[in-house]
Order: C-alpha cells, then sequence, then structure tokens
C-alpha cells in the first residue's frame, strides 16, 4: 500500500552508472555526509576521470537530439556546477535516491536501454475509484487516474514513448521541466497532437531536481478534469538538504461527479464537489505512516482546475523546502502550519515527524472538505421542524428533515442515496466518525511501525486526551456551567439567543 | 231490425277495446332489459309502487356503482317517468282508433196544434258506415304509431342510462379529484410551512416566504373549486337519478376503473348502430306508419260520408213507415287530393329523416369511437410511461434528497408534478368512461364485449391524510361548499 516503493527498474548498481558523475561537485552538499553520499563522490570523482580519458563517446552523447547543457544558475539549479557532461548514467533508486511513496497511487515503471531511461505512458478511459461507494469513468495513463508517478535523477536522459488509446488526440506537457522546445507538448504549438491509436516519442535530459508534474496539453479544459495528469519527482544526483527519510508524494485535484452519475463534467467551473489527494476522496484516502523521529518530506502538487488548497497539517510546524521552481535557499525557508499550493503549482514540505499521534492533514477551505456537496440544498440550520416531519410524510413516507444542526450527521445517518455516490462526509474515526470528507488524509506517526502498513488508531497515553470534565472538577476550578459566560469589561457585547 | 242489432252490437265489440296502460311500458322494460340488462319501471302510484322505493332506499344505501346508478334513474327519473305517460296517451289514441264512431239517434214528434189529428212522429237510427271499411287500416296506423312511440320512449331510457353513466364517472373522477388537490394542498401547505421555519431561523427572504406561502393559498383555492365542481357534478347525478332529501346521501367509494386491457372490437359498430338503435327503428316505423295513412287515405279518396240507418215515420193519420236509410257523400269537390299530398310529402320527409338519422349515427358512432381510441392511448400512455417515470423522478428525488444534493422543496415540487400526472390521468380515464358512455348510446346498447375495469388502476403512491388535519379545508365546510350531504340533516 504506502509501502509500495520502487518499481522495475534495475537495482543494483554498475560501474557505468558511476561514470556520469561530474569530475567537479564544487559545493557541498549541506548537512552530514552519509557514507553512501561520500561513496558516490569519490566514484563521481573516479569517474571524471574517466570522462575525460573518453571525449570521443562525450562528443556521440552531445549528439543525441534534445540533449543539451544545463542552464546555469537557472532557478532549478540546486548549487552545484555540471562543467561538462550532457547526460549522465540512470540515477538507480536506494543507490542515488530514496524513492518517494505514492499514497493510493503507483509510479511508472522504466528500464535503461543504452543508458536512457525508457518510460512508457499510455494515456485511456480508466474506471476508478475515488472513494468506497463513488466510481467514475475518467481519463488516465496505464489504468491508474491519476498517471503513475514518474520518478527520475537529475543528469538521467528520460525517454517517454506516449500511447494515446482516448478517443481523442491528447498530448502530454511535462510541467515545470526545463527541456527543449519541441518537447513541451502543447498540442498545436510545441507539436501536432497524438491522434488516438499513435505512439510519440519524448526525450530530453533531466537538468534540474525538485517536483514537477506532467499532464495533458490538449483539450486541457477536458482532458485535465477528466483526470490526465501525474506528478513527476526528480532526485538531486546527489542528496540536498538532511537526509529525508519518508518522502511522499501526493497530487491535489478537484472533479465535478453528480450524485448518481459515474463521469466528471469537465464544463463545470466553480463547483466541485469532489476534493482529492492523489484522486483519492477522504475517508478513500491512505494515512502518511512514517515513525517517530523521522524526516518527513511531502511533495505536493495541484493539478485543480480551478482552484488553490491551503494544506494545512497539525501537531507540526514545516518548513517549505522546494516550489515547483526548485529548492529554496535555507534562508528563504518559512516555518508554516499551512502551504498553500497554488493551481499549476508544486510546493515541498519538510518536517521531523517527533510527536506521536494521528494528526489530521487537510485543505483548510471548508468545501474542500466536503464530499459531493449539493450547493443547492437549503440552509436548515436552526430551523425547528416541528409537526412537520409527520405532515410531509404522509406525502413522502421517507422524508427526514436534515440539516438543522449542519452537516456533521451525513455519514451516520444511512439513508438511502443515489447509487455511486458517497454521504458528504464521514469517516470512521477512533473516537467518533470523523465529520470531513474530500482533501483530507491522515498522518500517522509512531513510536514502533511494522512496516508502513496502516498502523490502526494511535492510542492517547494516559491523561492526553481530551475528555468531558467532571463535577468534581468544575467545582475545584470554580466553573459555572449555567453562570452567563463571562468577558472582560468593555468587550463588545454579543447578544446571545436563549 | 234483429240482423241489424247484431250487427251492431258485433261492431261494438270490435271497437271497444279496453286500455291497458301497461302494455307499451312492458314493451320498452323488454327492450331496455335486452339492451342494459336492467328493468325500469313505471310510478303509477300504486300500493306495490311502495315496494319500488324500498329498493331504491335499499340500491342508495350500499355504495353506489355504475350499473346501481343506473336502476336508480331508471325507477325514479322523473323526466322518464313523464315520457312513459306518453305511452298512456299514445295508448289512448290507439284504442281511441280502433273504435267505431257512435251511431246516432234522431227522433222528432209532431203535435196538431189545431186540436185536429193526431200526433206526428218520426225516428231514425244512423250509422256512419266509413268506418266499416277503414277501421283495419286506422288500426294499424295506431298500432305503428304506438309503436313508434314505445321505441321513442326506450330510446330516451338509454338516453337518460348513458348520461346517468357519463354523470356518474365524471362524479368518481372528481371525488379522486378533489383528493388529489387535497394532496397538492399538502405539498403547497408543508413547504409554505418550512419556508416559515426557515424564515424564524433567519435563513430566507422574506421575499422566499410570502412566495411559497402565497402558493399555498392558491392551492387552498384550487381545492375549493375542484370541493364546489364535486358538489355540482353530485348535484348532476342526483337530478338524473330523481333524488332529494335524505336520499342524496348515496355515496360512492369505488375508484374510476382502469381503461380496459383490450378494446371492444369496433369494427361493426356502424351496422349494429343501424341495427338496434331504437330511435332510428323508431323513425323506421313513422315513415311505415305515414305510408299506411297514406294508403289510407288513397284508397278512400272516393268515398264521401256513408251513413246507412233505419228510419220509422208516422204520418198524421197515415199508416206507420219504416225502412232503411242512406247517405251518401259524392266526391265530386274534395277527393282527399290535399291530405293525400299532405302524407305524401310527409312520408318522404319521413323517409329522408331516417336517412339523415342514418347517417348522422353511422358519423356519431365513427367520432365516438375515434375519441374513444385517442383518449384510451393517452390514459394508457400516462399508466404506462408517464406516471411510472413521474414516481421515479419523485423517487430519485428522495434519494437525491437524502444525499442532500437538493433541499425539500424540490422534492415537494417533484410530489406536485407528480400528482398533476396522476391528476391528468385520471381526467383521461374519466374522459374514456364518458367516451364509453356515448358510444354505448350512439350504439344502442352495451359495447360487444365490453367490461369495466381490465388493468389495475395506479396507486397514488402515498395517500393523503384525512380532510380533518387540513386546517383550511374545515373553511370551506363552513362555506357550504362541501359534499351535499349535510344539507339534509337540518
Ligand atoms: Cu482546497
Amino acid at each position: 500500500m504506502s509501502t509500495r516503493k520502487t518499481d522495475t527498474g534495475p537495482d543494483s548498481p554498475s560501474s557505468d552508472a558511476l561514470s556520469g558523475e561530474p569530475a567537479d561537485s564544487g559545493v557541498q552538499p549541506e548537512g552530514t555526509l552519509t557514507r553512501r553520499s561520500m561513496l558516490a563522490r569519490t566514484g563521481a570523482t573516479l569517474a571524471g576521470g574517466a570522462l575525460l580519458l573518453g571525449g570521443a563517446s562525450a562528443q556521440a552523447q552531445a549528439d543525441v537530439p534534445g540533449a543539451r547543457r544545463p542552464r546555469e544558475g537557472s532557478a532549478a539549479d540546486t548549487g552545484r556546477r555540471y562543467a561538462k557532461q550532457d547526460w549522465q548514467a540512470p540515477g538507480m533508486p536506494n543507490r542515488d535516491y530514496r524513492p518517494v511513496v505514492v499514497p493510493n497511487g503507483t509510479k511508472l515503471p522504466w528500464k535503461v536501454v543504452d543508458g536512457v531511461k525508457v518510460f512508457h505512458l499510455v494515456a485511456e478511459e480508466v474506471e476508478h475509484e475515488l472513494a468506497p461507494g463513488l466510481k467514475a469513468l475518467c481519463w488516465g495513463y496505464n489504468g491508474r487516474v491519476h498517471g503513475p508517478t514518474i520518478e527520475v535523477v537529475e543528469g538521467d536522459r528520460f525517454r517517454c514513448y506516449v500511447t494515446n488509446r482516448l478517443p481523442a488526440p491528447t498530448t502530454v506537457h511535462w510541467h515545470g521541466i526545463l527541456l527543449p522546445n519541441g518537447m513541451d507538448g502543447v498540442g498545436g504549438l510545441n507539436q501536432k497532437a497524438i491522434a488516438p491509436g499513435e505512439t510519440f516519442r519524448y526525450e530530453f535530459t533531466i537538468r534540474q531536481a525538485g517536483t514537477a508534474m506532467y499532464h495533458s496539453h490538449h483539450d486541457e479544459m477536458t482532458q485535465i478534469a477528466l483526470g490526465l495528469g501525474g506528478m513527476f519527482v526528480i532526485h538531486p544526483r546527489r542528496p540536498v538538504g538532511p537526509r529525508i527519510d519518508r518522502d511522499f508524494a501526493i497530487m491535489l485535484h478537484e472533479w465535478r461527479i453528480d450524485v448518481g452519475t459515474r463521469r466528471p463534467n469537465p464544463n463545470e467551473m466553480t463547483d466541485f464537489n469532489l476534493l482529492t489527494m492523489n484522486a483519492r476522496a477522504f475517508p478513500g484516502t491512505e494515512p502518511l505512516v512514517v515513525r517517530k523521529g523521522e524526516r518527513v518530506r511531502i511533495r505536493l502538487g495541484n493539478m485543480s482546475p480551478q482552484d488553490h488548497h491551503p494544506i494545512h497539517l497539525h501537531g507540526y510546524q514545516f518548513r517549505i523546502t522546494e516550489t515547483d521552481g526548485g529548492r529554496i535557499p535555507e534562508a528563504g525557508q518559512w516555518p508554516e502550519t499551512t502551504v498553500l499550493v497554488p493551481v499549476g503549482s508544486t510546493r515541498t514540505i519538510e518536517f521531523v515527524a517527533d510527536e506521536p499521534g494521528d494528526w489530521a492533514f487537510h485543505c483548510h477551505m471548508t468545501h474542500h472538505v466536503m464530499n459531493q456537496m449539493g450547493h443547492d440544498f437549503p440552509n436548515m440550520v436552526g430551523v425547528k421542524p416541528g409537526g412537520l416531519d409527520a405532515k410531509v410524510r404522509t406525502l413522502l413516507p421517507g422524508y427526514m428533515t436534515m440539516g438543522q444542526t449542519g452537516m456533521a450527521d451525513m455519514g451516520d445517518m444511512g439513508m438511502a442515496v443515489p447509487p455511486n455516490s458517497i454521504p458528504m462526509v464521514g469517516g470512521k474515526g477512533k473516537h467518533d466518525s470523523i465529520t470531513m470528507g474530500g482533501m483530507f488524509t491522515v498522518l500517522k506517526v509512531r513510536d514502533q511501525l511494522d512496516g508502513y502498513g496502516d498502523p490502526g488508531w494511535y492510542e492517547n497515553p494516559l491523561g492526553t486526551l481530551a475528555v468531558a470534565a467532571t463535577g468534581d472538577e468544575l467545582r475545584r476550578d470554580g466553573v459555572d456551567v449555567n453562570a452567563p459566560p463571562q468577558v472582560e469589561p468593555g468587550a463588545p457585547e454579543n447578544r446571545r439567543r436563549g | 231490425m234483429r240482423v241489424h242489432a247484431l250487427g251492431l252490437a258485433a261492431l261494438l265489440a270490435s271497437g271497444c277495446a279496453s286500455i291497458q296502460k301497461e302494455r307499451g311500458h312492458a314493451e320498452v322494460t323488454s327492450l331496455v332489459e335486452e339492451r342494459l340488462g336492467r328493468k325500469t319501471r313505471w310510478n303509477q302510484g300504486r300500493p306495490e309502487d311502495a315496494e319500488v322505493a324500498r329498493h331504491l332506499d335499499t340500491l342508495l344505501a350500499e355504495d353506489l356503482t355504475s350499473d346501481r346508478a343506473v336502476e336508480v334513474a331508471l325507477l325514479n327519473n322523473p323526466a322518464l317517468q313523464g315520457t312513459y305517460e306518453d305511452l298512456g296517451v299514445s295508448q289512448a289514441d290507439m284504442v281511441q282508433a280502433g273504435l267505431l264512431s257512435n251511431p246516432t239517434l234522431e227522433g222528432s214528434i209532431g203535435f196538431p196544434i189545431s186540436g185536429r189529428g193526431v200526433s206526428e212522429h218520426e225516428f231514425s237510427l244512423v250509422q256512419s258506415f266509413l268506418d266499416l271499411f277503414t277501421l283495419p287500416l286506422r288500426k294499424r296506423v295506431a298500432q305503428e304509431q304506438f309503436v313508434a312511440d314505445t321505441l321513442r320512449v326506450a330510446h330516451e331510457t338509454l338516453a337518460t342510462a348513458a348520461e346517468v353513466r357519463k354523470t356518474f364517472s365524471e362524479v368518481q373522477a372528481r371525488q379522486q379529484l378533489v383528493e388529489l388537490r387535497r394532496m397538492v394542498l399538502q405539498a403547497a401547505e408543508a413547504a409554505a410551512e418550512l419556508t416559515t421555519r426557515l424564515h424564524e431561523a433567519g435563513n430566507i427572504t422574506e421575499l422566499d416566504l410570502a412566495t411559497e406561502r402565497a402558493a399555498a393559498e392558491q392551492a387552498r383555492l384550487d381545492l375549493a373549486q375542484e370541493e364546489l365542481a364535486l358538489v355540482e357534478d353530485r348535484e348532476h347525478l342526483n337530478r338524473l337519478l330523481g333524488l332529494w332529501g335524505p336520499r342524496t346521501q348515496w355515496t360512492l367509494s369505488a375508484k374510476l376503473p382502469a381503461v380496459p386491457e383490450e378494446e371492444a372490437a369496433l369494427e361493426k359498430l356502424e351496422s349494429l348502430a343501424i341495427r338496434q338503435r331504437l330511435d332510428i327503428d323508431a323513425a323506421r316505423k313513422q315513415s311505415a306508419l305515414l305510408w299506411n295513412a297514406l294508403e289510407l287515405a288513397r284508397s278512400t279518396r272516393f268515398f264521401g260520408r256513408v251513413e246507412v240507418g233505419v228510419h220509422t215515420h208516422r204520418d198524421a193519420d197515415g199508416p206507420r213507415l219504416f225502412g232503411p236509410t242512406l247517405s251518401l257523400e259524392l266526391p265530386i269537390f274534395d277527393q282527399r287530393q290535399s291530405l293525400i299530398a299532405r302524407l305524401e310529402a310527409q312520408h318522404r320527409q319521413g323517409e329522408r329523416r331516417l336517412q339523415e338519422l342514418s347517417i348522422n349515427a353511422r358519423s356519431e358512432v365513427r367520432a365516438a369511437r375515434a375519441r374513444l381510441l385517442s383518449l384510451r392511448l393517452v390514459a394508457e400512455r400516462y399508466r404506462r410511461v408517464v406516471l411510472p417515470l413521474r414516481e421515479k423522478v419523485v423517487e430519485q428525488s428522495q434519494l437525491q434528497y437524502n444525499a442532500m444534493q437538493l433541499g425539500l422543496f424540490q422534492l415537494l415540487a417533484a410530489r406536485r408534478e407528480q400528482v398533476e400526472a396522476y391528476r391528468a390521468y385520471l381526467e383521461a380515464v374519466r374522459d374514456y368512461w364518458m367516451a364509453h358512455a356515448e358510444l354505448e348510446r350512439l350504439v344502442g346498447g352495451r359495447l360487444p364485449g365490453s367490461s369495466a375495469g381490465g388493468a389495475e388502476q395506479p396507486q397514488v403512491p402515498a395517500q393523503p391524510a384525512p380532510p380533518e388535519t387540513q386546517p383550511g379545508h374545515g373553511q370551506h365546510r363552513d362555506d357550504g361548499t362541501e359534499s351535499p350531504h349535510e344539507h339534509t340533516q337540518d
């Protein structure tokens, strides 16, 4: 599940792989120098010598179309300098990088052919479960919505075949990635759109590190609204910043799927009713599981058609360490508890998970933590139904007045609803039902973990859980629950309804 | 003299037919029963008629059905009873036609004024003789007239029965329509009440509040109008059934039967109408009668008045004289040519009338049949397609409501539309049965193979609450727009 790690890439490093490292590594990476990075550097130095000797082969590589020199001083520049190389030997998981974890998602497999990482994306219609009880016909890649996360390493030569099995032409745009113009994937502008049945090849060298995305850039309104997108994670060739123990990638999205229908409506502009993390709405989202003390990175990409999402994490302060432009210098990193992820952007946060528990992690727009909310439902808050229910029931036997105290009961009522729809709110929590849905998940931090599967609910240590106050406590502290609430003199008076 | 006296007696006997009032009515009864399967009765204020009154009360004590209403009308419709009296008149005419004209007795006495001589007297008994020749023909004409009258009366009876059936369907439908209006009012009141509560909670504007309240008031007025229509329809039926006083308290609980699954075979309806319609038969008889009258006039055109008699005379001092008399009208100037011409014209007129009636009957049958089929299609479409769809709309609205996608207003609106569709369906079914009754009238009897009620009548899914719970409804009762039962209790 959340512990799905690497895919089909070769996992044993070869000597060839080391030969691509730069001769001069320039600026030292910050943080502790691990044994692994030490080894890599040693290798790199050796390889640099080899490269100088083998100028002919380096020249051959430079002839590959699209292969370019890096843009020095670009925003993606992590501070190191690459003097001569064009592209490097493929970066390998668990050697050159710690693979990201994609809750509820998958990663795109690849293989190395002549030192090039070769991927294959197939755009097609996919029946996707957004939450238990709600399936929709979406458009995705390789049987997934969103498409599997692509994970590469800075300096990798990236080659991706894109097969179109959709009924409409499409393209793939490599969102936020520095590449030759003809590889940018804007239909009509940069290329001819990939007709149904055709396969195109995209190829370029990865010349940056950070979090990017990929998505259709043809009839964007339709194709993005139907789900054609995915995360594109680029690890730095050499670690940057403190060592990360758990690295999550989450794509944010919003949809309009009317209750009782089974296809997202791409025509919707503002009234979205499904907000997802990796195309899943709570209670369908998998928790983010970490061990206490681990340094956690969460990469967020926003592919929503219209909305920014202020994603809020409980229990911690974090630092925003990357935008989709790359890593933010340490001096510019902000401590936050909420990170705004604008439409079409990525943001990466990092923190050390030092406080165990089940911590909410969600969009703070309150309508974004609702599932399939009906915005035409009248405001029933404060309405006293009295004998109305009985009266209406003579006409409509199944009637019951709802919403007089809000939406919280929605998840528990168990009333018949249209097929293929889920309650607006409600997932099971340890203490009660959770009155949220949509863009909501839980960060589960534990002292001990048996792998990274869902460890269940957190057991709050004695005395650390809010409970009903006892009479003794109230008396001890002189609290009279029936007395009018007190305010300091001079505070503006609010009229209370008795 | 003896011979003559005997002959006279025979003449008298043959002419002096007694009047049998029931004879024509029995004929009507059998014609009607043959076509409707119900007996009709002529109330003549006799002791056994009390029996009929008791039978009426039993009929009215139970729930009225279409057949029972027809039976009540046949026994009790005052216009029909008046028509039955026509048969008495016709019967009397027929008896009259069979009577010989009375003999004339003449006598005179002359007394001597001078004192001399004796008184003289003269007597004669004279009988018009022509009657002997014309009587059988005259009787035939009168008889045909009587038969024609009988047919006409029977036809009117059938027409009344058809009207009773139509009105019965109207009342039946109207009761259900009132019920539906009540449901609509309930839906509107629920919506208005919800708006009030929403407004009290501070959640909606006064505009919304006023709009919903106005809608509820409109529904209340619509109900009042429908209730009045029910009263009017009931009164129409009361008139047809000849009811007043406590007898107007009849009830009717059966729902309008659904349109039968299969239509009676309608191909031969035109010829059936020509064969069995009593007004056509009556016109045919009328035409024949005029022909006979014409024959009568023609055969007697050269006969004037013929009077034969006996005569006795005694002169002063003279012998008593006795002998026959004969008086003969000489048809020199008036040979009844005008009467014959008039009868000829009337006969042709009768023929034309018969033709017109037949052509019209055929056309009316075709039109009524087309209407019946068309209404049947409408009703079936509602029953098979529209009502299930409307039900589905309500069902799905309820689910969408449960999922909080739409509010009670939309849910109630869906219900209201469903009720309105049901109302349109009921009206189509009612019109179907009225067209059915009309077609029966036009064909002159029940339709072949037709029977009420085939398919199950679709149900209105939820039953409206009893009217007592409707605050608005009580006012209508006070206004006297409620059912006519109440008045009779005062
Ligand atoms: Cu949001």
